[in-house]
């Protein structure tokens, strides 16, 4: 059974795109639309790797992350962020909302600045799932 | 207690900037920790040409412009410990606001001065009358605050509150009653009508005046009593030009009104009260809903 590798990001191009690249690498894409959809199929499916985009209707990745780490049993999955928004505005975040709500996050595995290329992609994806 | 948690801010870059939802941030003090930025690419720029067929170029050109300027002001909101969500999409505006609205499930909506004529309106079904009967969520229209107005606060600081003694203005009175936090004073208006007093002797006028002065105090001294400073104001003649002008001399940084949103159909051509001062005013208008 391949690895899944759980794709969560408003546009159904970038989807497509990661997908694509996860395949190729043999692994099984699933994918998610916005924040609240990804966190059901985290609970659903169980993924071994989550590309995460941030700025998405109905929640946004930063949430979802924190959702994520701040729960036991989601915690060790890796998380790639791929987004337009900065990896300092995306720590800025965390900081900000662990100061009102306590508990530091860590930073995720890998913090890829959109658009990404097929190359950077793969390279992040096999560094997390296979420490390659 | 009036709670806005959730705003939907949906801008077409030259109506609302991001001095708009600065302005805005205040609302945090009555629980706003989550904006959700919308963007509509209105179909007629994307929309099919003979020999051209669909503009798919255009629609990916105009969403990422929309991308880069969202990107900018969610940076900023994130790093304040805010929510930010976004919807780019092809439509009608009327149309994606509600349906965006919905999803979300926000508690205000904020939109800029609508910017087509009215024929243009009636035709593409855009104007804000159709977006009032389509939702009953409160909906700002946001204007630039005058430099004298800004520097005092942000809009829910000093508002103007129509009322015409309905139930949509009471809806709208309680809505301002539930924001005690960020609104410091109100200037609560009724604008009588002239061919009421045509035939009325001195003593019945003076009369008229007397009651609906005790109408308006009743409202301020339920402000008072919740611990908002109100003063009232009677006026007689046009709705729109009195309400209109009243904001400007009580300087309010926003007029409310409340709204039924079964305009008859020629209120529908010619204009309700709230539509006027939406489309119409330079002072942010806040319409609640029946």
């Amino acid at each position: 059974m391949p690895k899944k590798v759980l794709i969560v990001d408003d546009d159904p191009d970038v989807r497509l795109f990661n997908s694509s690249v996860v395949q190729e690498l043999g692994y099984l894409p699933i994918e998610a639309g916005d924040g609240e959809e990804g966190e059901q199929m985290v609970a659903q499916e169980g993924p071994d790797l989550i590309i995460l985009d941030v700025m998405m209707p109905l929640q946004s990745g930063i949430r979802l992350y924190r959702a994520l780490k701040t729960d036991p049993a989601f915690a060790d999955i890796p998380v790639i962020i791929l987004s337009g928004i900065s990896r300092r505005s995306f720590m800025k975040s965390q900081e900000a909302l662990a100061a009102f709500e306590g508990g530091a996050i860590p930073a995720p595995e890998a913090y890829i600045e959109k658009p990404a290329d097929a190359e950077t992609l793969s390279s992040q994806v096999e560094k997390c799932l296979r420490g390659a | 207690m009036t709670t806005i948690k959730k705003m939907l801010f949906a801008s077409r870059f030259q109506d609302l900037t991001f001095d708009a939802l600065e302005a805005l941030l205040d609302l945090r003090a009555v629980g706003l920790d989550h904006v959700v930025f919308l963007y509509v690419v209105e179909r007629d720029k994307v929309a099919m040409y003979r020999g051209l067929g669909y503009q798919k170029s255009e629609e990916v050109k105009l969403k990422e412009v929309a991308n880069i300027h969202f990107i900018e002001w969610a940076e900023q909101l994130f790093e304040q410990g805010m929510e930010v969500g976004v919807h780019i999409v092809v439509g009608t505006l009327v149309q994606q606001v509600v349906r965006a609205a919905g999803m979300e499930e926000v508690d205000l909506i904020v939109i800029g001065r609508p910017t087509r004529s009215l024929l243009e309106q009636l035709l593409s079904g855009a104007d804000i009358s159709a977006l009032i009967r389509r939702t009953r969520i409160p909906i700002l229209v946001y204007k630039q605050l005058p430099l004298e107005v800004a520097e005092k606060g942000h809009p829910f600081t000093r508002p103007l509150l129509a009322t015409d003694w309905g139930s949509a203005a009471g809806k709208a009175q309680a809505y301002l009653m539930g924001l005690k936090g960020i609104v410091e004073e109100i200037n609560v208006i009724h604008v009588g009508r002239e061919k009421d007093l045509d035939s009325l002797s001195a003593m019945k006028v003076q009369q008229y005046r007397k009651t609906q002065r005790e109408k308006l105090q009743a409202i301020c001294d339920a402000f008072e009593a919740a611990g908002i400073q109100a003063r009232p104001h009677l006026y007689v003649g046009d709705a729109y030009e009195k309400i209109e002008s009243a904001a400007r001399e009580w300087r309010a940084s926003m007029i409310v009104t409340g709204c039924s949103g079964k305009g008859s159909w020629q209120e529908r051509i010619i204009g309700s009260i709230p539509r006027l001062l939406a489309e119409k005013s330079d002072v942010s208008t806040l319409i609640i809903p029946k």
